[in-house]
């Protein structure tokens, strides 16, 4: 019964999946996180904010920290 | 060792920012002005006490040690385990706990699911920071003994004085104020120690080369992304899903030292960038923390333990008159994780146990008293339990493997609450303790179960699962809802707006 637990616990069934494909897995999900953050309604992203500037669309902010990521996973 | 010179950096380090601390003791008039900084903190600075809070000397050990094992790979905590989980509490959970106008994420559970929730999800952290405390104490003991050759007790003595009398008196606002500039010295010292590091093994390209020489062992110590075989904590599935879809998630949405700055903020705007602002900030904490201990790995190899790289590699890397600013870091850090957890604990105390249970209707100033009450117990209690962390090999690990215990469960309902307005109260209870359950199950059983070392990462995932699977049955059999009810805690249910 053990094997059977350890072959679904510790992702034995991934084990076919090689490195360059699981670098991609990662690098596609923060590509699908900022298609996300883009989707958000604007009204939503300033709410709070009573004279709008440029800088204060939260967008921009959150698009930049998935590029330093992206980039820090596409490198290593 | 430390010269005269460096000595007095640390001296007025200190004082300087208990006074600081301190200075913001006129401002505390209510129980809001104390746990909540009276709703009035700007984003920039949350963002750096989200920062600093959490790391503390305590990670500079236990992460340099890490990457002294096991390579760049740990830097996945501070990456994918933090900003995704950080953009998703910015748009999603963070406002609606803003709106709410809560103390506590266990106060949110209590709203959205029913009391005995909120009581179980507030006795974990209030454990859970119990115990944190007296690790942090006693790693940052470790590194003050072999930097100064202080004594360990009056290491943890004399920290837990300074951090204690601001905290006491001048709540979360000195706490993040403090953090602000305990943030900045904690960037400077770190990175002047990465800097002298590198030089030292003659830049990027020397540690590289040097590091390929060492053998076939150290191949990987570069690789983000380690196979799912691996013998390391760090599989690539471990990180997908242990860490980033739950662990990560549970910490930042779910931890109330990390929320509770964010419902200090001005307004719903500055609640979310501060978020957004943290999680730019921590991308930065993995070269601070882990790069010292890759640097180790190559000037000082065959260590016994690997908590002991950073201490070793700053006692023989750094110049007279430079100990004493890496040394303030370190107090930084120290500091404000102590700070951080000494306010969150006695707000969870303070809200969710004793207003709600043991006395209702007691005028405002008397909560306050408590509160700080809380805050000088709790401040004892962590240097009196500080020594059991010896008893565990790697400290980091520790904690890590504490926190998986109910971060799978927790974050489960915390989702299932937000986004699914189907949610019951019964199915929230009964996922929370199932997944606690089934986390204590895997963990007892983790040497038959598991076949990495540390599956921390693991049992987390599979009792989120196991939280997820229960709450969403459980609420199927039993009675939904009314609508009113779940206005404001639901995603895309807010409250209507009163126009006056």
């Amino acid at each position: 019964m053990f094997n059977g637990l350890q072959y679904v616990l510790n992702f034995e069934w991934l084990t076919g999946v090689g490195m360059s494909t699981s670098k991609n897995i990662f690098l596609i999900l923060f590509v699908v996180i900022g298609i996300l953050v883009l989707l958000i309604p604007k009204d939503y992203i300033y709410e709070g904010v009573e004279n709008r500037r440029w800088w204060h669309n939260l967008k921009l902010w959150a698009i930049g920290d998935l590029a330093f990521i992206f980039i820090t996973y596409y490198i290593f | 060792m430390l010269g005269g010179i460096d000595y007095f950096v640390v001296i007025v380090y200190m004082a300087g920012i208990m006074l600081l601390g301190l200075y913001f003791k006129k401002f505390i008039h209510s129980s809001q002005d104390y746990f909540l900084a009276g709703r009035m903190m700007p984003f920039w600075a949350i963002g750096m006490s989200i920062v600093v809070s959490d790391i503390g000397a305590q990670d500079f050990v236990a992460v340099s040690g890490q990457a002294y094992r096991f390579g760049i790979a740990v830097g996945n905590f501070d990456w994918i385990g933090s900003v995704p989980a950080m953009l998703l509490a910015a748009f999603i959970f963070v406002p609606y706990f803003w709106k709410a106008g809560l103390y506590t994420i266990p106060e949110y559970l209590g709203k959205r699911y029913n009391d005995a929730v909120r009581v179980i999800a507030s006795v974990n952290w209030i454990i859970f920071f119990a115990f944190n405390l007296g690790i942090i104490f006693w790693a940052s003991a470790l590194v003050l003994k072999t930097l100064m050759g202080w004594d360990t007790w009056f290491s943890i003595i004399v920290t837990a004085i300074v951090v204690g009398i601001y905290t006491l008196f001048g709540g979360l606002t000195a706490v993040v104020m403090t953090d602000v500039v305990q943030m900045i010295i904690m960037f400077i010292g770190g990175a002047a120690v990465v800097f002298l590091g590198f030089y030292n093994v003659g830049g990027w390209d020397g540690l590289l080369e040097k590091m390929s020489a060492m053998g076939p062992d150290y191949q990987n110590r570069f690789n983000l992304i380690l196979p799912v075989d691996t013998k390391t904590p760090f599989p690539w599935t471990g990180i997908l899903f242990g860490l980033t879809f739950v662990m990560a998630n549970a910490y930042m949405i779910g931890n109330q030292a990390v929320v509770q700055r964010c419902l200090s903020a001005k307004n719903e705007w500055h609640a979310k960038a501060s978020m957004i602002w943290g999680a730019f900030l921590k991308m930065f904490i993995p070269i601070l923390v882990l790069f010292p201990g890759m640097i180790a790995s190559v000037t000082h190899p065959g260590l016994e333990d690997g908590d002991g790289a950073f201490p070793t590699l700053i006692g023989t890397l750094l110049p007279p008159g430079l100990g004493g600013l890496l040394f303030a870091a370190l107090l930084a850090g120290l500091m404000s994780s102590i700070d951080s957890m000494l306010n969150s604990t006695a707000t969870l105390w303070t809200k969710d146990i004793y207003q709600r249970f043991l006395k209702k209707q007691a005028p405002d100033r008397h909560y306050l008293f408590v509160g700080r009450v809380a805050t000088l117990v709790l401040l004892v209690l962590g240097v009196i339990t500080s020594p059991i962390s010896s008893r565990y090999e790697g400290i980091y690990v520790a904690v890590q493997t504490y926190l998986s215990f109910f971060q799978g469960p927790t974050f489960s309902v915390l989702l299932l609450g937000i986004f699914w307005r189907r949610t019951t109260q019964w199915g929230g209870l009964s996922g929370l303790v199932g997944g606690l359950i089934v986390s204590l199950l895997l963990h007892i059983y983790s040497a038959k179960l598991f076949t990495i070392s540390d599956p921390f990462l693991y049992i987390s995932w599979w009792s989120f699962v196991a939280g997820f699977i229960i709450t969403i049955v459980v609420s199927l059999f039993t009675a939904p809802h009314p609508y009113e009810r779940l206005q404001g805690f639901v995603y895309r249910l807010d409250k209507p707006k009163i126009n006056l």
